[in-house]
């Protein structure tokens, strides 16, 4: 089979679980209701009131979900036996993990491009409401970088599922990764700066290290997705399905 | 069965699971790392004459105890796994049963399962921090040495190991009863490991309306006494008895839906 149709096959098996639509809009609903309560909250202060700032401060929410997309998306086909009727179907196996790449990236960006538009836009009405709105220009690039940076951190889950093979572990294990050990080490050590999570998220922080730049920051998550993409690809086109 | 039987079983099953030893990992061996990490930068820093950096101070017992809100990760694994395990289909080759239809025909009294399924979680929340929390504070003690300042008094020390402990007890059973609920480890997860970290949403919360102060993460958190927490909200005795309060309410909630519905 070419391509195109395999990532057909897997955007359709995509759209057909139940669990991977309730995540894109509870994603884009967790969005809306961050931004609402965060804009109808903020202090006045000059500096707090960028709507930019506040829908990036949704982000570390907004990774769950996608993460989430990119698990279940590998973990539904090893939930039952239909790991089996797809390599029937598609034998290639390098041809099928980038065709559910493929398949991934499509949910992923249109998730984290409308969760952060709304969210942008639910930002600037609520303080619009409040005459609360910045004076000057608002830069909105952070915003796109933002949603880079989701693409990329469900990029790795994705690969991660792939080579653990289930749903359970790698969910728990990216969590903790980015929720828990990435600021406990960061709290402690400088060298956290190299966690695919932190080094990422200068995509929508670009000042915020003193040693990376916004580039080195994305070759290093790029490198982190890299090695853990050749490892789960060798797994799988190797093991028992 | 007896009661002490039906404990016995619940818990050969609860260590059975790869899940649980997953979460007793993370608890001691994340909480080991992080302490080797906190108490080297520790050493680190008092060797090169500037303590005063610190975010904690030379305290071996803060060191490893910065490292403790870790093992709030493990519980909810244990909580959660000791119950989603229960609804987990098999393979279709193998039939595609769940465990808990060969468990309630051993064990029909459901309140009774229930019951011993909460104190296995205990158990086993009880023994990871029996274990976890005297490792971390050796290890700290041995990598810092006589080079720093132990400021907490032992009562003081023992005292707020055990309020760690009650707060991972209780966010375990709160999994647990989440789970009941839910039937499955998925949005339990999802819920505690988001409150148990620094991005939580009931802190969120606390920003909108000061009534999130008495959701149960957000009223435990001063039983990690002395850890830097948000301002304001409850004290760590009266945000104790809140969160356990919260717990019993939905282990209450749980038995009530699973001794009434069907498997």
């Amino acid at each position: 089979m070419r391509l195109s149709r395999v990532v057909a096959t897997e955007l359709i098996k995509v759209r057909g679980l139940p669990a991977v639509v309730a995540t894109v809009f509870a994603t884009i609903g967790v969005a809306i209701a961050l931004a609402a309560g965060i804009a109808a909250t903020s202090s006045s202060s000059a500096s707090r009131s960028d709507p930019v700032e506040m829908t990036l401060a949704t982000v570390p929410f907004l990774q769950i979900g996608i993460i989430l997309i990119a698990i279940l998306v590998v973990a539904s086909e090893h939930a039952g036996s239909q790991i089996r009727t797809t390599l029937t179907a598609i034998p290639q196996r390098t041809l099928l993990l980038a065709g559910k790449a493929i398949a991934y990236l499509v949910t992923a960006v249109l998730t984290a491009a409308v969760s952060l538009c709304a969210g942008f836009a639910t930002a600037a009405i609520t303080l619009a409401a409040r005459d609360a709105s910045p004076a000057g220009d608002v830069n909105a690039w952070p915003v796109v970088g933002a949603g880079l940076y989701l693409v990329l951190i469900g990029l790795l889950a994705l690969a991660l599922a792939v080579l653990l093979r289930s749903l359970v572990p790698p969910l728990v294990t990216m969590l903790a990764l980015v929720l828990i050990a990435s600021p406990l080490l960061a709290g402690s050590t400088e060298h956290a700066r190299w966690l695919p999570d932190r080094a990422g998220s200068l995509l929508y922080q670009p000042d915020a290290d003193a040693v990376l730049t916004t580039a080195g920051g994305v070759l290093v998550q790029f490198a982190w997705i890299a090695a853990t993409s050749i490892i789960a690809a060798a797994a799988f086109t190797s093991r028992d399905a | 069965m007896s009661l002490l039987q039906m404990i016995a079983a619940e818990l050969r099953k609860a260590t059975t699971l790869p899940a649980v030893w997953a979460g007793v990992a993370v608890a001691l061996l994340g909480s080991i790392g992080i302490t080797v990490l906190n108490a080297v930068t520790t050493r680190n820093a008092i060797a090169a004459g500037r303590a005063e950096e610190l975010l904690a101070d030379t305290s071996p017992f803060e060191t490893a105890y910065a490292a403790v809100p870790l093992g709030t990760v493990g519980a909810v694994i244990i909580g959660v796994m000791a119950m989603s395990s229960e609804y987990t289909a098999n393979s279709p080759d193998a039939g595609g049963g769940r465990q808990i239809s060969a468990t309630l025909a051993a064990t029909p009294r459901r309140i009774t399962l229930l019951l011993t399924k909460a104190i296995t979680i205990v158990l086993l929340v009880v023994a990871t921090a029996l274990v976890t929390i005297p490792a971390c504070v050796a290890i700290a003690m041995a990598i810092i040495g006589d080079a720093g300042q132990e400021a907490v008094a032992t009562d003081e020390a023992v005292l707020r190991s055990l309020g760690a402990m009650l707060y991972w007890v209780l966010t375990g059973l709160l999994a647990f009863a989440i789970t009941v609920l839910t039937r499955n480890g998925i949005i339990p997860l999802i819920i505690l490991i988001v409150n148990s970290s620094l991005v939580s949403i009931s802190l969120l919360l606390t920003n909108i309306t000061p009534l999130a102060h008495w959701l149960p993460d957000m009223a435990g958190r001063r039983l990690f006494g002395g850890v830097h927490t948000v301002d304001g909200g409850l004290e760590a005795l009266p945000g104790a008895l809140v969160m356990a309060a919260w717990t019993l309410a939905l282990l209450a909630a749980a038995s009530g839906v699973f001794s009434r519905r069907d498997a």
